[in-house]
């Protein structure tokens, strides 16, 4: 047992688990995470199969990674608890009688006759000191007297305190992974969806998209309605880096696209030959319009948001973004097919018709809307509160451990023949410096003092 | 003026100053390193003056893509390198330092940047891009500085092996080194680690996603961690924690310029 904690208690234990842990993270962003097999096949060839039996294509999340970090967290809790323990003993039970030898063997020291009584010294010195923030204790034994004067004992626990920061923060890791929850939501306007987990509904009232001048997207923007018990209870709006909390949960904007089934063309109809022919036609796909006049029948058989033709030629739709839009129409005169074709909205000059019988009409597509859907992220991570606790602890550690220097003066005053006899030593590990400069100063007025 | 013009004219004092304070490195003339040190002030004065054009012409912290975060850290850089020199007076440190200032203005120049100020994409449309960034980069600054002092300590050591003395002892050097990592890592932390989890659950609601971006910072988190530890505790000093050093601003500049170029992630701005 004694081994063990040995073991587990010492620092290099700690750099050979940072050298590993630091490797392993490395492994993890030059290998892709979370790809799928036949991806790392074509990739890494036969290597693929070892890299997933070895977990290292979700490695931040395999056992032996979690292991590691568990073995860290260990190494961190006992080497903390070990040096602590005599560093509160040092701060709540402090020495109170010293040796001389002690503060010989200071570096920063000072050794000098007072013509004056001990507790006039005594006074002295305590007054220099307070006026300074340090805190004082005082304790006589036989004829001497024993002055401890110390400040910003609390730097002594930065690190203490650091390493209290990253326990909680593991611990909050270890919360959110358990307790965490994480769902995509697809919204089509005026849905209303239950949240899954949880007691309420939200509805999605308007899905918008703003654009800058360049035609960048600037932001997307989900009005949400929060139902309980099928009554409205209240609407926000969110956005990117604007979520929604409530009841634990927190909803963001994360993704958005087009309802491709059922969109709304306008087709404009011209004739090569008669300059002044114009109709206007608005219709869903599928449906059949008659062009009076022309006894014709028309309708749009598919529509397609970003035409592309492969490598097999085949006709595919690239992307969900209307980066080509096309669409395939068709024309009937008395149930026979007279023409059929693609038409593009970008490039209005490059369609593709077959005719089977001559005809004068030009279509254009003009114009196109489709229903928006947004997909709002339902997350709702109990560890999220304690990861900021452990965020504070860590800078307050930090800031502690470079910024608030312990010091530390042993005074030992010691009268005979109504002088006193001072033999003081300053103790810092950090900002020497300063405690010697503020020692001086302090030693100095003492010895002036008439 | 415009906001390249002061760009430019920041780069090329910037470029004067390691001049002078080269020859005041060969020459040992002392007014030559002040008019180095100068000529630094007012360099940095008209790149400040460029970054603040810059926020105002595009209504949007200075450092959203690569150019920008480039010159910012050059800026920032400059910060750590004036207060390092007014605080431990090491002019001899300034021609090696300003040669990291000149290489970032150079590579933020060069014609593989784009320069233009395009609108915030919606992820970035945020305060915490200001405290997030800034901080980070300043941090990084720091431990720019503990790179070159490091290095300086390196040359220094070897010198003093062979019986000759170098103008700085290398172990002011290494307690140079020390003091700026001690200045760099609490901000490092605080920006990129700290701030860097509020804006992730913010914006993508989770704090911490295993991206290639966040697993480099905490991989030069850890690299300097190991210098504090293997330092204070173990009591590791000079060529060891000067090797540390060195490898952590490397992992810090990975993390900030290789990671963009060689891993895709979701940090996919700057």
């Amino acid at each position: 047992m004694k081994s063990i904690l040995r073991f587990f208690s010492s620092v290099k234990l700690a750099i050979v688990l940072f050298i590993i842990i630091t490797s392993a993270s490395i492994v993890g962003t030059l290998i892709p995470q979370g790809q799928t097999l036949p991806e790392y096949t074509a990739r890494f060839g036969q290597l693929a199969d070892l890299f997933t039996r070895l977990q290292l294509t979700d490695l931040y999340h395999s056992w032996w990674f979690i292991g590691l970090l568990f073995f860290f967290a260990l190494n961190i809790i006992i080497c903390t608890l070990t040096r602590l323990i005599p560093k509160l003993n040092r701060t709540f039970k402090p020495k109170r009688v010293f040796e001389p030898k002690n503060i010989n063997t200071l570096k920063i020291k000072e050794k000098f006759n007072k013509s004056w009584s001990l507790v006039k010294t005594k006074e002295a010195l305590k007054k220099e000191f307070l006026t300074k923030h340090y805190r004082l204790h005082e304790n006589s034994k036989e004829n001497k007297t024993y002055l401890l004067a110390r400040k910003k004992i609390a730097g002594w626990f930065g690190a203490d305190i650091v390493h209290l920061g990253l326990i909680t923060i593991l611990t909050g890791g270890i919360i959110s992974g358990i307790g965490g929850f994480k769902k995509n939501l697809t919204f089509t306007q005026g849905d209303i969806l239950s949240v899954p987990q949880a007691n309420f509904k939200l509805r999605l009232d308007k899905f918008e998209t703003e654009y800058y001048s360049n035609g960048n997207v600037r932001d997307w923007k989900s009005t949400l309605t929060v139902f309980e018990e099928e009554k409205p209870l209240f609407s926000k709006i969110i956005e990117v880096n604007h979520p929604l909390s409530y009841k634990g949960f927190v909803f963001y904007q994360s993704s958005y696209g087009w309802n491709w089934e059922n969109p709304s063309l306008e087709i404009w109809v011209k004739k090569r030959n008669e300059p002044s022919f114009f109709r206007k036609l608005n219709l869903k796909v599928g449906e059949k319009i008659k062009l009076e006049d022309e006894d014709l029948i028309f309708s749009v058989a598919y529509f397609i948001p970003d035409f592309f033709i492969n490598e097999k030629n085949e006709i595919i739709s690239r992307s969900l973004e209307p980066n080509n839009p096309a669409a395939f129409i068709e024309g009937w005169q008395e149930n026979e097919k007279i023409f059929s074709g693609w038409i593009f909205s970008k490039f209005p000059d490059y369609a593709r018709i077959h005719s089977q019988k001559e005809t004068n009409l030009s279509f254009e597509l003009k114009d196109f809307t489709a229903g928006n859907f947004s997909v709002i992220q339902a997350v709702r991570d109990p560890g999220v509160n304690i990861i900021w606790l452990g965020c504070s602890f860590l800078m307050l550690g930090l800031a502690l451990a470079f910024y608030w220097p312990p010091r530390e003066v042993k005074i030992i005053l010691e009268e005979s023949h109504g002088k006193t006899e001072v033999t003081a030593g300053g103790i810092a590990s950090k900002s020497k410096d300063a405690l010697q400069a503020e020692f001086e100063t302090v030693m100095t007025s003492i010895r002036r003092l008439k | 003026m415009n906001e390249s013009t002061l760009f430019l004219i920041a780069f090329i004092l910037y470029i004067v100053s390691a001049f002078f304070y080269f020859a005041f490195l060969f020459t040992k003339i002392k007014k030559s390193a002040q008019i180095g040190f100068g000529t630094v002030f007012v360099g940095f004065i008209f790149h400040t003056v460029a970054l603040i054009l810059r926020t105002v012409e595009s209504g949007h912290a200075p450092f959203t893509n690569m150019y920008e975060s480039l010159s910012f850290l050059a800026w920032a850089s400059i910060i750590a390198y004036i207060i390092i020199e007014g605080k431990f007076k090491i002019r001899k440190a300034g021609p090696y330092f300003m040669l990291i200032v000149i290489a970032l203005m150079a590579v933020a120049s060069s014609p593989l940047m784009p320069k233009e100020a395009t609108p915030l994409v919606p992820a970035l449309q945020s305060y915490w891009l200001w405290l997030h960034v800034s901080v980070t980069l300043l941090g990084e600054a720091f431990f720019a500085v503990a790179f070159i002092t490091s290095i300086m300590y390196l040359v220094a050591e070897s010198k003093e092996k062979k019986g000759k003395k170098h103008s700085i002892s290398s172990k002011k050097l290494d307690s140079i080194s020390y003091r700026c990592i001690a200045i760099g890592f609490p901000l490092f932390t605080l920006g990129g680690l700290v701030f860097g989890m509020i804006w992730a659950y913010k914006a993508w609601g989770s704090y911490w996603s295993w991206d290639p971006k966040e697993v480099w910072s905490l991989i030069t988190w850890f690299v300097f961690a190991l210098y504090l530890h293997t330092r204070i505790v173990m009591g590791w000093k000079g060529r060891r924690s000067a090797f540390i050093a060195i490898f952590g601003f490397l992992a810090a500049l990975f993390t900030y310029f290789g990671v963009n170029y060689l891993i895709a992630g979701l940090h996919s701005y700057a």
